[in-house]
């Protein structure tokens, strides 16, 4: 009965969520013929307004068969075919920036998790240590400079200045993609500055939810009598008390790894990483309405399919979550 | 697990591209999608396909100002205006050994017959047939006499028949592995990230000396600076602020910038159908109020000159009118006095507020408009808003996301608002939609020109005479009178030309365009001109051993 009601409850957002997909790109001012014939500024002939009409197949068609069509789409799987990068399918041009996107923002995400989570504990285990007193405002510091300004700065002074890393792109030129290990290499090697920036930013959030909920985890009773009964400190620490405190973290890293979908927009922007922020950005651009709907789907579906993830390993790690 | 991931990171330093390979840096994408249709007008083709892969007739070289014969080598008018034969090259071959004639040209404008959704130039509105005289010559019929037709008959891609009339459906044909007669036309790698280009054996000038084109995809203007600096890019069409301090200092020996000022002029569009601004002293007036001299120092770096009079940019610098004055002369020179009498004149009187008011008493405000992102023209916009406010018109800047602000402009939303032009090899397409009636829209409707809404009977029959005529004597009479009447009319206020921008780096490659050899732009944007710098461009000997 549970599991049902909490399928409808997920239906129902997808159905509102792909319902303002679809009217969102649409209240935008002009149309996306216009938009491409405005990015050549004046470079195209006036009459080639009524050829990118044509040619994209700009419908009049009322909003209501719109979009039943556009449901009908979905159904079957097909996105449309995208108009900035016309005649590429959508599916095609999103598949190129999912990798990467996953690749980068998810590698980023689980390290800063796993560390920031790791660092956490530690910290609240031994308090009053220098993990405690040194790295919260320090890592905080870092946190709060504008993301932007810091990734700059990273890619000025390790990318360019120090010449370390490579500034741009998920591999190098001179790599052929595929499986093996001079591609694989340049990929990690490209990965690391932004990956880096990812991590630098957001370790502190992570680290003091998890210092302060292992804190209070650690004064609960259960522990003081485990505590008194003998536990070694190890297992107690690891068993017992990590386990408790790791729930709220993983809420909130259920939610980020949903949002990993959406690119890290700023990230991508400042060290040329081919994934879906810049995708989005350029959809946005061009008023791509199927590139732009193609994206937000597969964010809501990976929003959504975060969440349920979650809910499931929550009720696996807390006994209290399965009544 | 970290070792193992500095071991990989370690494990593969980066080399220096191969001699003779020339990486270009002109779209800015931040990965590449494989579509060579040289006949799509969305842009979604990777750039060489309409000036690399496919050729056109002819190349209109705008830095000399004449036509340069490429597929065509010979044309001449069979009836003046009307018809024209034309001749095309004989020993060219497409890339798969098939030999290229006049079908193959006949083919491509049937195809865009066929296909109105690929005829970008709109060339079937004037064309009446295309027919083959013989296996190396074509005649083109114009419905009526259209000699400006010529240029876009000229500049049309000529794909080849025997591949596309296989192809079901040509408009939603990505060309992934395109047959053409260009300089370049096999695609030797092509990844999201870098794609490269070969050089065609067959080319009927002798296989170019550049063996390959690399394109690295670069999808910001920040990224594309961040590679130039540092010396990866061979030639680019990038706008670079402080150009000689962040670029060329840093290998004086190598690295040439040219950013002459023949692309299209930027104007002041005044919506002139509103009140107030249907005068064309006021719109006189607005125009010597402005301050272009500081308007492109504080907005282009000094990167760009002033427009002159007739607003005809340095690519049309043989038809412009000397008599009419040059930069900072005649009606765009800065002149706040006259600005100021010339509204008193029309009746917008200064108030006690140190505002202008109409005769019934409304202050004189002109909200002018650009868009947001773009920071030239928003610089540019303030200098604008506080000249006119010194003159006692109130004008609020305002900047707008791109759709909306060209979604307001093409319908004749706006008071004043900044915007480009049209540009050609002659000054016909320019004038049109500057003042001809044909362009005019109703306000509301959308126009892809002429968002000024300005129409002229003297214009129109100008512009008349000129299609019906192919004698260059008598086009230059009626550019001259156009350039007069665009003076005396005032329909929009020109600021300045937007430079044509281009980035070389010689230290291995030689060849490219410079303002002591300017057999063309320098610019990778300007299509299909690139076509003249690529086939000159040469590998400098040792280059290899040199970088870096």
């Amino acid at each position: 009965m549970n599991l049902v009601r909490r399928l409808s409850l997920y239906l129902l957002a997808a159905w509102v969520a792909l319902t303002l997909n679809f009217i969102l790109p649409r209240a935008m001012p002009g149309d996306p013929a216009q938009a491409l014939y405005a990015r050549f500024q004046g470079r195209l002939d006036p009459e080639a307004l009524g050829a990118l009409r044509l040619t994209l197949g700009i419908s009049d068609a009322p909003m209501f068969e719109q979009y039943m069509s556009y449901l009908g789409q979905l159904a079957r799987g097909e996105l449309g075919t995208s108009l900035v990068y016309f005649p590429a399918p959508v599916g095609e041009v999103i598949g190129v920036g999912l990798g990467w996107t996953l690749f980068l923002a998810g590698g980023a995400l689980i390290v800063a998790f796993a560390l920031g989570s790791g660092l956490g504990a530690w910290a609240a285990w031994r308090r009053g240590g220098w993990t405690d007193t040194l790295l919260p405002p320090l890592l905080s510091f870092l946190g709060a400079f504008p993301y932007f300004w810091l990734a700059m700065a990273a890619a000025w002074f390790f990318g360019v200045q120090l010449g370390w890393f490579p500034v741009r792109h998920a591999y190098g030129p001179e790599v052929t993609p595929g499986w093996n290990l001079d591609f694989a290499a340049s990929a990690v090697r490209h990965a690391l500055l932004p990956g880096a920036t990812m991590v630098v930013a957001s370790l502190g959030g992570w680290m003091l939810t998890m210092r302060n909920t292992m804190v209070g985890v650690l004064g609960d009773e259960p522990v003081r009598f485990g505590l008194a009964r003998g536990l070694s400190p190890r297992r107690l620490f690891v068993d017992y008390a990590l386990r408790l405190a790791l729930l709220p973290s993983l809420t909130s890293f259920g939610m980020a790894l949903g949002f990993v979908l959406s690119g890290a927009l700023l990230t991508e922007m400042v060290f040329g990483y081919p994934g879906q922020g810049m995708l989005l950005l350029q959809a946005v651009r061009g008023q791509d309405y199927p590139l732009l709907q193609g994206l937000f789907l597969t964010i809501t579906l990976a929003v959504l399919g975060a969440n349920a993830v979650v809910d499931v390993l929550v009720v696996a790690l807390d006994p209290r979550a399965r009544s | 697990m970290i070792g193992l991931l500095a071991l990989l990171a370690c494990a593969d330093p980066p080399r220096p591209p191969e001699p003779g390979v020339l990486t270009v840096l002109q779209e800015q994408q931040s990965a590449w999608v494989r579509n060579f249709n040289p006949l799509l007008s969305t842009g979604g083709a990777r750039w060489p396909a309409a000036a690399g892969i496919y050729e056109p007739l002819a190349i209109y070289n705008r830095m000399r100002g004449e036509w340069v014969p490429w597929l065509a080598t010979q044309w001449s008018w069979e009836v003046p205006a009307q018809v024209l034969r034309l001749e095309l090259r004989s020993g060219v071959e497409w890339s798969d050994g098939a030999a290229f004639t006049a079908e193959d040209v006949v083919y491509t404008f049937e195809l865009l017959a066929a296909q109105p959704a690929l005829d970008a130039a709109g060339l079937w509105a004037f064309i009446e047939v295309v027919e083959q005289v013989g296996p190396r010559e074509v005649r083109v019929r114009f419905q009526r006499p259209y000699s400006p037709g010529f240029a876009l008959v000229a500049g049309q891609p000529i794909v080849p028949r025997h591949v596309w009339s296989q192809v079901a459906d040509p408009v939603a044909f990505a060309n992934p592995d395109p047959v053409g007669t260009g300089p370049f036309t096999e695609v030797r790698r092509f990844d999201p990230q870098v794609w490269e280009l070969g050089r065609n054996e067959r080319w009927w000038g002798g296989a170019p000396a550049v063996e390959v084109l690399r394109f690295p995809a670069v999808g910001s203007n920040d990224q594309a600076l961040l590679a130039l600096v540092q010396g990866e890019v061979d030639w680019a069409g990038s706008f670079v602020p402080a150009v000689e301090r962040t670029y060329a200092s840093h290998d004086p020996e190598h690295r040439r910038w040219w950013f002459p000022a023949v692309s299209d002029t930027v104007f002041l569009y005044p919506q002139t159908t509103r009140k107030g601004l249907d005068d064309p002293r006021v719109r006189r007036a607005l125009s010597l109020a402005v301050d272009r001299e500081r308007l492109v120092k504080v907005a282009l770096h000094d990167y760009a000159t002033p427009a002159g009079p007739t607003a005809l940019s340095d690519g049309y610098a043989s038809w412009r009118r000397a008599d009419l004055g040059g930069v900072g002369e005649g009606w765009v020179r800065h002149d706040p006095a006259a600005a100021a009498a010339l509204l008193d004149e029309a009746g917008y009187s200064l108030g006690e507020d140190g505002r202008r008011r109409g005769p019934d008493g409304t202050p004189l405000e002109l909200p002018l408009i650009g868009p947001a992102g773009w920071s030239d023209w928003v610089r540019a916009a303030q200098v604008i808003g506080r000249d006119l406010d010194a003159l006692g018109v109130r004008a609020p800047v305002q900047g707008l996301d791109f759709p909306t602000w060209f979604d307001r402009v093409s319908r004749g939303d706006f008071a004043l608002t900044l915007g480009w032009s049209v540009s050609g090899p002659t000054p016909y397409p320019f004038y049109r939609a500057l003042m001809g009636t044909g362009t005019v829209r109703p306000v509301g409707e959308p126009a892809p020109v002429n968002w000024h809404r300005y129409g002229d009977a003297r214009a129109d029959a100008l512009l008349a005479e000129w299609e019906a005529t192919d004698d260059p004597q008598e086009q230059r009479r009626l550019s001259d009178a156009l350039q007069g009447l665009f003076v005396e009319e005032a329909p929009a206020i020109p600021l300045f030309p937007t430079p044509s921008w281009g980035e070389a780096d010689t230290s291995r490659f030689t060849g490219f365009p410079d303002p002591a050899d300017p057999y063309a732009v320098l610019s990778p944007n300007a299509v299909p001109d690139a076509l003249l710098v690529l086939t000159r461009l040469r590998p400098r000997d040792g280059a290899a051993a040199a970088r870096r």
